[in-house]
């Protein structure tokens, strides 16, 4: 399959690489960009632990074709510290205890992120449900609630970043 | 996976010219939706294929059919088919009993008991389709042979029925199965006709 | 312990034993930089892929690797006869059979390992797969094990049907593997013969997969130039896999590193030795360039090590008081194709004895036959101690039954039966010695934290009015920390563990051990130890494990193993230290070792507390020539333990559910769990493993199964119809501890990681069919799905409106 170039902004930063049209986003971000803070869990987008931010919703990166991203933003658990500071969510899920093998944590961060920035004062419930796409086995979920009441109250102090 | 169907479909003929085109093979064969006779060993032995499409993947089934028995006085088929893809990553195999029964009208009804086992890939993706997608299949294969026997006759029905005969795709399109199940299924939610097929 | 405010300042600096410190490892989780298999990137390197068996009992007729090869990216496509010149095509298993690697002449489980494809990227190896031609002739297959053995039955093991044993006693058919057996059968049986009460139940675990975020995989790289194999892997037991590989290969074990990085969880998935990563081997040897196999997720289900396939029958006798006079329990257990999950020689049904639970029983007996059918190897995985999980649902699921049969309170009737705290240490009728335990005490605080009176009167009202509210109790002793010498081994390898420590001149100290953690925080409660032994910080103690070019060799982390043996390592290591520090502090004070104490971080001569040496002073002196005459320089200590017993944590769980009669559906009201691990060494991360162990427990009792069709075709190997929690689902948990130490671990401490999964599924499936206790149900199989329930309600006639 002849190899298409494609350019979008990761991470703040811009990026040109060529894909095959068949090509994931997932497998583009880990092997050709070398971000391997994404992963990949199972095949039949269940799991969550590939979830990336694209054009400011959640995706799971192993349904969505490199070439969707063309012209795009897509934000991995790379870009979420600022400045080399952490973000909250990166503190709290390490505050409260909130992963353990760490390999479902960057897809629940991500996921966490753009879940606070569309509901920054969730209850519990909601939180729950708003997760209920990233998969975890360590954990068993109450921590990893806990860590985004305690960002999200945070960020609302700090006034919502 | 082993399904067990049974359905009756109504012939538009009697019972004798019905019988007669059961006898056919190929005629049989080419009923089936996506089916077709490659190759005629003997008159109980028959090579053939069935190609399965679904969506943009496509599998080709290779295999055996050999009639078992022909029994004319009770009007009775019996065969069985053995296949596998090509890749090999599925088989099936079907055993197939079709009568022809006249009825009260002088006309005829052609009833189809099949047992088929599905093993391999296609069970662990599609296992849980494959009742209504086999009751499809042999639905389909019930409407054809009525349509085969009416094209048999004269005059404008018989020639609309030559016409939708020769119009049949040459493979199984699982996703449009698919379909007319889901569409089956909301239709008998509403109280929406009984299809033509009894059982 | 330290006693003075000043004193207690230094101990919480430590951030030692009993604090609940932050875990250093995070740092990398939460950015994404963890090192997991399927991050790593070599030069040259190719990706691996399997073409495996549709059916699940077939010949093999032929391969066509022709249209495969002529894939673009496709570079190689390896089969059973190109491992043949290696004798490779077959491995030894961890429980003493042979496994196939890839598959020659025939398949004995639908997707079995068939041949590799390798190419330049995963699109082209997915490719060439779709590619390889195989002819298969499909035969019977056996899926039922009650069929395994019937007389005429197909052969499902041709390659050793000649052999009278796989390395656990005699076969009596050639699709038997082992009979097991323990305790007094006569005893027993006369017991049973004249006992007032008896009850019996057939009692299934069903076929389940421990499912971890992370599949298998490996990176494996053989350089031609050096001789030296390298292979990066997703294993919870490094250091067995280098001795097995070193067997298979041939080539030396001082050349060849295995390296378990970052691994995203095990739960005993990833123990075994699979063929994906031999295959992965022999290419990187044949080919010399590095090869990586990633399984998806569905290879993952459909053939790595399933959980569980044990067939029950539970009989206890007693007197009218509910008072347990004998044990009888039989198992049939289906291994699949091959025995290959990891077994200790003397116990191939793992440590299924301790099923007497926490009951003074005098007379116990249980057999396991293990037989092979045609599905995926495997049995032994999941948090289950090895079989732990199948042996305390039985007893805790007998128990219930027993009380019911005699109308006696579900917790009143443990009381009677518990090992009393005096008794301890205890020796059951199958030969285990309890080491400590205060089985009462723990559930007494769990009675009284839920109001268990008031839950029982609720539930009475509440089955007047024709409501289905279950209390369900769960009293289990777990065995781990596999184990001592005289007891288990691997493949003849003694189940020790180890810990290097090496204190440097600056007062910082490295610490590396036998063990492998998949989440389970070593990198912290390793470093808490040895912060409290040592009187450093815990943040200057780094912890090693994986490598096993660094690491000490060990047995790897499963079966809770980490912290009675890894950790009982590290404190003796430790020790070892100190005691050499304490003969340079001496030395320095210039006073005899036995006017010294440790307080805390340093030695104080009695008498005269300002006089002391810390830690970190005695560390630098050490590499000078502040010596004593004669000693080596230095502060180092390191101990291979081999632990004296195994531990027995144990725990009281509670749980209320209220389940739908229209619908069956049953949500967990309250779940209270109560542990004993003996000392906590990190009660957030003992709180983690508590919270993770209960929801995959309750995954396991309330929805997972892997099913299977009477064609061997496996039905629910994808997440589509696997069912693994999300955060919507998964109950509250309500976690409590009380702390009965063991006597001969060095820090009194207990493994504890798999206790709640062991304890939380008998505790969930009491609580369901003590639902319907009132309308004569004594037992219902798990899975407890909706549907599953709505069978039971429908039955009885409940889903009928008035």
């Amino acid at each position: 399959m002849a190899k298409k170039p494609i350019s979008f902004m990761l991470n703040g930063r811009k990026v040109e690489t060529l894909v095959e049209p068949r090509e994931l986003l997932i497998h583009v971000i880990r092997e050709q960009l070398n971000q391997t803070g994404s992963h990949i869990g199972c095949e039949t987008s269940h799991c969550g632990a590939c979830t990336v931010d694209l054009n400011g919703r959640s995706v799971k990166s192993c349904t969505v074709l490199a070439v969707q991203a063309e012209g795009g933003t897509v934000l991995t658990v790379e870009g979420l510290p600022k400045n080399g500071t952490l973000h909250p969510l990166q503190e709290a899920f390490t505050q409260e205890h909130g992963l353990q093998c760490g390999y479902c944590t960057p897809g629940m961060l991500v996921r966490a992120y753009r879940f606070l920035q569309e509901n920054p004062n969730p209850t519990e419930e909601q939180i729950r449900f708003g997760m209920s796409g990233n998969l975890c086995r360590c954990t068993g979920y109450m921590n990893i609630v806990k860590a985004v009441q305690s960002a999200a109250k945070k960020m609302q102090a700090a006034g919502g970043k | 996976m082993l399904v067990k169907l049974e359905k009756t479909f109504p012939i538009d003929a009697p019972a004798d010219v019905a019988w007669s085109l059961l006898q056919d093979i190929q005629s049989v064969a080419a009923c089936m939706p996506g089916a077709q006779i490659t190759e005629r060993v003997d008159d109980r032995h028959y090579q053939g294929q069935v190609g399965v499409r679904m969506g943009p993947a496509s599998v080709t089934f290779k295999g055996t059919i050999e009639v078992q028995s022909v029994d004319a006085t009770q009007r009775q088929l019996r065969l069985v088919g053995k296949g596998a893809d090509t890749a090999g990553t599925s088989s099936a195999s079907m055993d197939l009993t079709a009568s022809i029964r006249s009825t009260a009208d002088g006309k005829a009804e052609l009833t189809g008991l099949s047992e088929v086992t599905v093993n391999g890939k296609l069970v662990s993706f599609g296992g849980r389709l494959m009742g209504q997608v086999s009751d499809q299949i042999l639905t389909q294969f019930g409407e054809n042979f009525a349509q085969r026997v009416l094209a048999q006759g004269q005059g404008a029905t018989a020639q609309q029925a030559a016409a939708s005969v020769a119009a049949q795709p040459r493979e199984i399109n699982a996703l449009a199965f698919l379909w007319r199940v889901v569409v089956g299924f909301f239709k008998s939610l509403f109280g929406g006709k009984k299809p033509r097929s009894a059982g | 312990m330290a006693t003075t405010a000043e004193a207690v300042e230094r101990e919480q600096k430590l951030q030692g034993v009993g604090c609940s410190r932050r875990r250093k490892e995070d740092a990398r989780f939460i950015q994404g930089k963890g090192t997991y298999v399927d991050d790593i990137k070599l030069p040259g390197m190719l990706f691996g892929s399997i073409v495996r068996s549709p059916y699940a009992h077939a010949r093999i007729k032929s391969i066509n690797k022709a249209k495969a090869l002529a894939v673009p990216g496709v570079v190689a496509v390896l089969t059973a006869d190109d491992l043949k010149p290696v004798n490779l095509h077959w491995m030894p298993t961890l429980g003493g059979d042979v496994q196939a690697v890839l598959a020659d002449k025939k398949v004995c489980f639908q997707m079995q390992e068939v041949a590799m494809v390798l190419a330049t990227d995963r699109y082209a190896a997915a490719d060439g797969v779709a590619q390889v031609e195989v002819e298969y002739d499909e035969l019977p297959a056996i899926v039922d094990p009650h069929k395994s053995m019937a007389p005429g039955a197909p052969v499902i093991r041709e390659d050793i049907a000649d052999k009278k044993e796989v390395g656990h006693g005699p076969r009596t058919h050639p699709n038997h593997i082992f009979t097991w057996e323990a305790g007094d059968k006569a005893g027993t049986d006369a017991v049973f013969a004249n006992a007032p009460v008896t009850v019996r139940e057939e009692i299934l675990n069903p076929r389940v997969h421990p499912c971890p975020m992370e599949t298998c995989g490996c990176v494996a790289s053989f350089d031609k130039v050096a001789g030296q194999l390298t292979v990066y892997l997703t294993s919870q037991a490094p250091h067995l896999v280098r001795t097995v590989v070193a067997m298979l290969s041939g080539i030396p074990e001082s050349k060849i590193r295995l390296v378990g990085g970052d691994i995203g969880g095990g739960f005993g998935n990833k123990v075994p030795v699979y063929p994906g990563y031999v295959v992965a081997i022999v290419a990187s040897i044949v080919t010399g360039v590095p090869i990586k196999w990633i399984e998806s997720r569905i290879e993952n289900l459909s053939t790595t090590g399933f959980a569980r396939d044990y067939h029950g029958i539970g009989e206890l006798a007693a007197d009218k008081d509910g008072r347990i006079q004998a044990l009888r329990f039989t198992a049939l257990a289906d291994h699949g194709a091959f025995n290959s999950h990891v077994s200790a020689t003397k116990f191939p049904a793992g440590l299924f004895s301790i099923c007497t639970g926490s009951y003074a029983i005098p007379k116990a007996y249980c057999r396991v036959d293990a037989v092979y059918t045609n599905k995926a190897p495997g049995g032994v995985a999941y948090r289950c101690s090895l079989r732990v999980t199948e042996a305390v649902y039985l007893i805790e699921r007998m128990i219930d039954i027993l009380a019911q049969k005699l109308n006696i309170d579900k917790a009143e009737i443990r009381r009677r039966n518990f090992v009393k705290a005096e008794q301890f240490p205890y020796t059951t009728a199958l030969g285990w010695t309890l080491d400590s335990g205060n089985y009462r005490a723990a559930l007494d605080k769990v009675l009284k934290a839920v109001n268990y009176e008031a839950l029982r009167k609720e539930q009475a009202e509440k089955r007047a009015r024709g409501e289905l509210m279950g209390i369900g109790i769960s009293t289990f002793t777990e065995i781990v920390g596999a184990g001592p010498n005289k007891a288990c081994d691997i493949l003849g390898i003694s189940l020790f563990d180890s810990c290097d420590i090496r204190v440097n001149p600056t007062g910082s100290a490295i610490a590396r051990l036998g063990t492998m953690s998949q989440g389970q925080g070593h990198a912290t409660t390793y470093a808490q130890i040895i912060a409290t032994e040592l009187g450093l910080s815990s943040d200057e103690i780094q912890i090693e494990e994986g490598d096993t070019d660094k690491a000490p060799y060990g047995a790897g982390t499963w079966g809770s193993r980490s912290t009675p043996v890894g950790g009982a390592a590290a404190a003796v290591a430790a020790r070892k230290v100190k005691a050499k520090a304490q003969k340079i502090a001496a030395h320095l004070l210039e006073v005899a070792e036995g006017d010294l104490e440790w307080d805390v971080d340093r030695f104080k001569v009695k008498g005269n507390p300002s006089q002391a040496k810390t830690m970190k002073e005695i560390a630098m002196a050490a590499h000078t020539s502040n010596i004593p005459d004669g000693m080596e320089k230095g502060l180092d200590g390191s101990e291979y333990y081999d632990p004296p017993n195994m531990t027995y944590p144990f725990g009281a769980y509670l749980c209320v559910v209220d389940i739908d009669r229209f619908t069956g559906e049953t949500k967990v009201r309250r779940f209270y769990a109560l542990d004993d691990c003996g000392t906590r060494i990190n009660p957030m991360i003992i709180e983690g493993q508590i919270h993770g162990g209960l929801t995959e427990a309750y995954a396991v009792a309330m929805g997972q199964q892997l099913v299977f069709d009477s064609g061997g075709n496996i039905l629910s190997n994808s997440l589509m119809d696997y069912f693994v929690p999300t955060a919507v689902e998964t109950p509250k948990w309500e976690t409590d501890y009380t702390v009965t130490p063991s006597p001969h671990h060095p820090i009194g401490a207990k493994g504890v990681a798999e206790s709640p999964h062991v304890g939380g599924i008998p505790c969930f499936s009491n609580a369901v069919v003590d639902a319907f206790a009132h309308l004569g149900v004594t037992h219902m199989d798990m899975p407890h799905s909706a549907f599953n329930v709505w069978k039971t309600i429908h039955k009885l006639g409940l889903d009928k409106h008035a």
